[in-house]
């Protein structure tokens, strides 16, 4: 291990040592006509926090992609700022008798997900663990998610949460992570195999089921599971994870159309059978029926985006509490993409975007330097899982689908998702820098 | 190979992110004036939050609701409870009603009457400025109503027949809603505890109270069976007297006339029918006049449908009255004859708002033309002092109305309600609504009690409909309509309630003495 530079990402991570500071300064003004000295621990914390992953990452001698980070580091500082702008008391923890307020707990989930991404990032040099016991993944994984549904902690109807000593903690996040390490696992290994051979019924063709059955097998016991957990969001998100990588090990668009329509005629079902599918879809065609009660949130949400128009309110000056409590509930997890766009406008929420989207692409271009079948597969999954995630809870929010209850990563309040997303940015760091030094090797090589 | 689709997939990915952001657009830009008109969109209630709101007057300029802003509250002050169900409430928590409902985005200034300086307002962005209404209700009527029917459960609507303006409409038990009208922070508490008093003090029951009419609904019976040439003014039916005793029997079924008193039933004309009440005469004209005719003026007369007092434009609805069974928002067909009957002196599946029923009274007195009932009268500039300017800058009402009868019949039927009021037997019962007996002399009394019978065990609940003045040539000056819940006989209780007003009003207003 040998310390290198990381010029760029240095370079992109100090104009936020003063927007961080000045975000939650113009909130504070706007909010109370003074400058809280108070909360500004956590602006200088996150700063921290994040120049300290940069000197971290250069001490572990990581030589990967050096947007991505910035990126991260942007996107989380647009989502503390937010976070901390809304009232504390509404979401936080009690650590052995602290309570740490919303925004002070999302710092400390900054600081967990951080350490988890450097030591994947410097650490993470064998991909062999993962690639070989895959079935114990999945199997581990699976065990972790039927655990939770039996002895869980129920939040809002689903039982997702599970109780670590002082933490409760998801473990659909990390089940999100262990899913798209096995898959891509398998397909590496049969891709030659998909790509070629594929049985016709008739005009159509379809997959080689043979080859595809043990995971077709695990996935949807993983989807089961999370479908009775009624985790809507979670399924759409998986469902949407394995066909894209399914399609991009083969290639065919036919095994995504079919998966689509075999997804479709499922959300049919379920539609007919589940109430609460029921009311997210009859909500998501007209929320305006029932305003007051089950179309609430998304009304809200609708209202706050008309409020923000071209840009915005203005940090702070948007309206996200009414006389001290919350227009939308679900406002620091489920819509705060939608409080973003009312404080920063169709410009803040195009930028918030558009850093999502970097993002990906940088996501996505490590994926295609990766040396290897897996590395690729591994490296498009999560960086699939990031912008997936993404569009479907923004999409959710601006109601073009139905709304499900994920989070926006790296914005919205969380510490189970928040620590996910860093463990997809550490491995892709990893990822990053073995194509990089590769690519050293040989350009140096005989 | 995976490279390649690699980059097919960041093409989809991009699509993807485009849609969301198509959408952003959409929501932000294109459709957000729409989301920002919205009556629940929490910055159009955080913005009248703290707007200041017009005034409302009674007719001659009384105050009776106002507001004032104080610490970034617009906190509204009602004067009189006696207004309560038609002003509503302009509450920050619980939405408005009544006057302040229908009327609230002129008295807010939201809309501005004339077109231009809207559009203009709208360009600007400009703050609106508040209008003020007045009512066509005089205060002293209102009042002096709502001490007449006192303690009583019930409600009174008059109505001055010639303009269909309403001159009092009062429903009890009343409240005070300026408690939850200010601050939404206090104002559960004030709410609540009118939630919990008895008897329901939020319905109006002028407007949405439903009750069975008994004898007053033969005054509609009487009007549709003459203008139909089923009956005249002399007809009588041969077998009515013995049937006052046996009972009618129509269709298996027998109908019984009600107790008498010290009447000996004889062979009645119409006059002698209604003065007395007679049950077994008005099942005949019922049956005389048929369902389908008998439905076709109750809908001329109003019923079957909603009414709303105001124009097209702002008003206050009041539900429909039924003369039979409610199908499909309107009058069901009768199922039976014997329904048919019954319905023709008021019971049955009848239900009727007291509004409906002073209409009815009002139409009568009117010459058989149905008067377009408002209670807004005009709106006008607003004046920080409170008090009310001189400004008119829209008036309502005074549409013409539809005839529902000719006048002769009009004309014969308001001479049989003045019969049932003075007549040697009709002074018994809805004589004590006479005005004389409360100080105006020289002027008739056109009226008919009602006495709705509820079933076993429930007193009946007292009515009363009448105008005055109603001597020949006189034109009527008020029409009203009086129900007590479960006030006893028409003649005991209601009656005299509706004289009273009637006087007073007479008495305001300067006619007789």
């Amino acid at each position: 291990m040998q310390a290198v530079p990381r010029p760029l990402e240095l370079r992109l991570l100090l104009p936020l040592v003063i927007l961080v500071p000045l975000g939650f300064a113009v909130t504070h003004i706007a909010q109370t006509g003074t400058l809280d000295i108070g909360p500004m621990g956590i602006a200088v914390g996150y700063v921290g926090l994040m120049l300290g992953a940069h000197v971290a990452l250069r001490l572990v001698g990581n030589r990967g992609d050096q947007l991505l980070l910035p990126c991260v580091a942007t996107i989380g500082a647009i989502g503390i700022i937010m976070l901390n702008r809304l009232p504390q008391n509404l979401l936080g923890t009690d650590v052995f008798g602290v309570r740490f307020g919303m925004a002070t707990t999302q710092l400390l989930w900054f600081a967990v997900g951080l350490t988890a991404m450097v030591l994947l990032a410097g650490r993470f040099r064998d991909d062999g663990v993962l690639r070989h016991y895959k079935y114990t993944w999945a199997l581990a994984g699976t065990l972790l998610l039927v655990i939770t549904f039996l002895f869980g902690k129920e939040v809002n109807g689903a039982r997702l949460w599970i109780d670590v000593g002082p933490v409760a903690f998801q473990p659909g996040e990390a089940i999100k992570v262990v899913l798209v390490v096995f898959i891509a696992a398998y397909l590496a290994e049969k891709r030659t195999l998909l790509a070629g051979a594929s049985a016709k019924v008739g005009p159509i063709s379809v997959p080689p089921l043979p080859y595809l059955l043990p995971m077709i097998a695990i996935f949807v016991i993983v989807m089961l599971v999370v479908v009775i957990s009624r985790d809507l969001g979670t399924a759409l998100l998986f469902m949407g994870i394995f066909l894209t990588m399914l399609f991009v090990a083969t290639g065919r668009r036919s095994y995504v159309l079919l998966g689509l329509l075999l997804f479709v005629a499922g959300s049919f079902v379920a539609y007919q059978l589940f109430g609460h599918v029921r009311v997210r879809v009859d909500n998501w065609i007209d929320p305006f029926v029932d305003p007051s009660d089950r179309g609430y949130q998304t009304v809200q949400a609708l209202y706050a985006f008309g409020r923000g128009g071209l840009f915005g309110e203005g940090l702070g000056q948007g309206l996200p509490t009414i006389s001290g409590h919350l227009p939308i509930p679900a406002l620091p997890t489920d819509f705060i993409f939608a409080a973003v766009a009312e404080e920063l406008g169709l410009i803040g929420a195009f930028a918030l975007l558009a850093l999502v989207m970097c993002l990906v692409f940088r996501g996505l271009r490590t994926a295609i330097l990766a040396k290897d079948d897996f590395s690729a597969m591994l490296a498009v999954g999560l960086t699939v899982s990031l912008g997936l995630q993404t569009l479907i809870i923004a999409a959710g929010n601006v109601k073009l689908v139905p709304l499900t209850g994920i989070t926006f990563p790296f914005v919205s309040y969380g510490g189970s998702s928040l620590l996910a997303c860093f463990v997809v940015v550490g491995l892709l760091l990893a990822i990053s820098h073995r194509s990089v030094v590769d690519a050293q090797i040989e350009g140096r090589g005989p | 190979m995976i490279a390649t689709n690699i980059r097919r997939l960041s093409v989809y990915l991009v699509l993807a992110f485009a849609s969301v952001s198509g959408a952003l657009v959409w929501w932000q830009v294109l459709d957000a004036q729409t989301l920002a008109a919205r009556q629940d969109n929490p910055q159009v209630i955080a913005t009248r939050r703290s707007l200041p709101r017009g005034s409302i007057f009674d007719a001659q300029g009384r105050l009776l609701a106002s507001s004032a802003v104080t610490d970034g509250i617009s906190r509204r002050t009602y004067t009189d409870p006696a207004f309560t169900h038609v002003i509503g409430y302009a509450s920050l928590r619980y939405g408005a009603t009544g006057v302040e409902r229908a009327w609230d985005d002129l008295l807010t200034g939201r809309t501005d009457p004339n077109p231009l300086r809207d559009l203009l307002n709208d360009i600007l962005a400009r703050q609106p400025d508040p209008h003020d209404l007045t009512l066509t209700i005089d205060q002293r009527l209102q009042d002096f109503a709502a001490a007449q029917l006192g303690a009583d459960r019930g409600a009174v609507v008059a109505i001055d027949p010639r303009t269909g303006a309403i001159l009092a409409m009062v429903s009890t038990p009343s409240y005070d809603a300026t408690g939850f009208s200010g601050d939404p922070a206090t104002a559960a508490a004030a709410f609540d505890a009118v939630a919990a008093m008895a008897d329901n003090p939020f319905l109006d029951r002028g407007r949405q109270g439903h009750y069975t009419p008994g004898s007053i609904m033969k005054v509609l019976t009487t009007a549709a069976a003459l203008d139909t040439g089923v009956i005249t003014p002399q007809t009588t039916f041969a077998d009515q007297p013995q049937q006052e005793v046996d009972g009618f029997v129509v269709n298996g079924f027998t109908i019984r006339e009600h107790d008498l008193g010290k009447v000996t039933p004889a062979l009645w004309d119409l006059s002698s029918a209604l003065q007395v009440s007679s049950n077994i005469y008005f099942a005949h004209v019922g049956l005389e006049l048929g369902a389908d005719r008998y439905l076709d003026y109750a809908r001329r007369f109003g019923f079957c449908s909603g009414l709303r007092l105001g124009d097209e434009g702002r008003s206050l609805p009041v539900d429909a009255s039924y003369v039979s069974a409610q199908a499909d928002g309107g009058c069901a067909p009768f199922t039976d004859t014997v329904e048919l009957a019954s319905a023709a002196f008021g019971q049955a599946r009848v239900s009727v708002t007291p509004m409906q029923m002073a209409l009815l009274a009002a139409t009568i007195a009117n010459g058989g033309l149905v008067p377009q009932p408002y209670v807004v009268r005009d709106l006008r500039s607003h004046a920080a002092s409170g008090a009310v300017t001189d400004m008119i800058l829209e008036t309502y009402g005074g549409g013409r109305g539809n005839a529902a009868v000719s006048s002769q019949v009009a004309a014969q039927v308001r001479q049989a309600m003045i019969d049932a009021v003075d007549g040697p037997i009709g002074r018994l019962y809805a004589g004590a609504g006479a005005v004389a007996r409360f100080g105006i002399s020289g002027v008739e009394t056109a009226g008919k009690t009602g006495t709705a019978e509820r079933g076993p065990g429930l007193k009946p609940h007292s009515w009363f409909i009448g105008f005055a003045p109603a001597q020949e040539g006189a034109q009527p000056a008020i029409a009203i309509a009086v129900i007590v819940e479960g006030g006893g006989t028409g003649s005991g209780h209601a009656a005299p309630i509706g004289g009273a007003i009637m006087a007073e009003w007479l008495k305001l207003i300067g006619a007789g003495a």
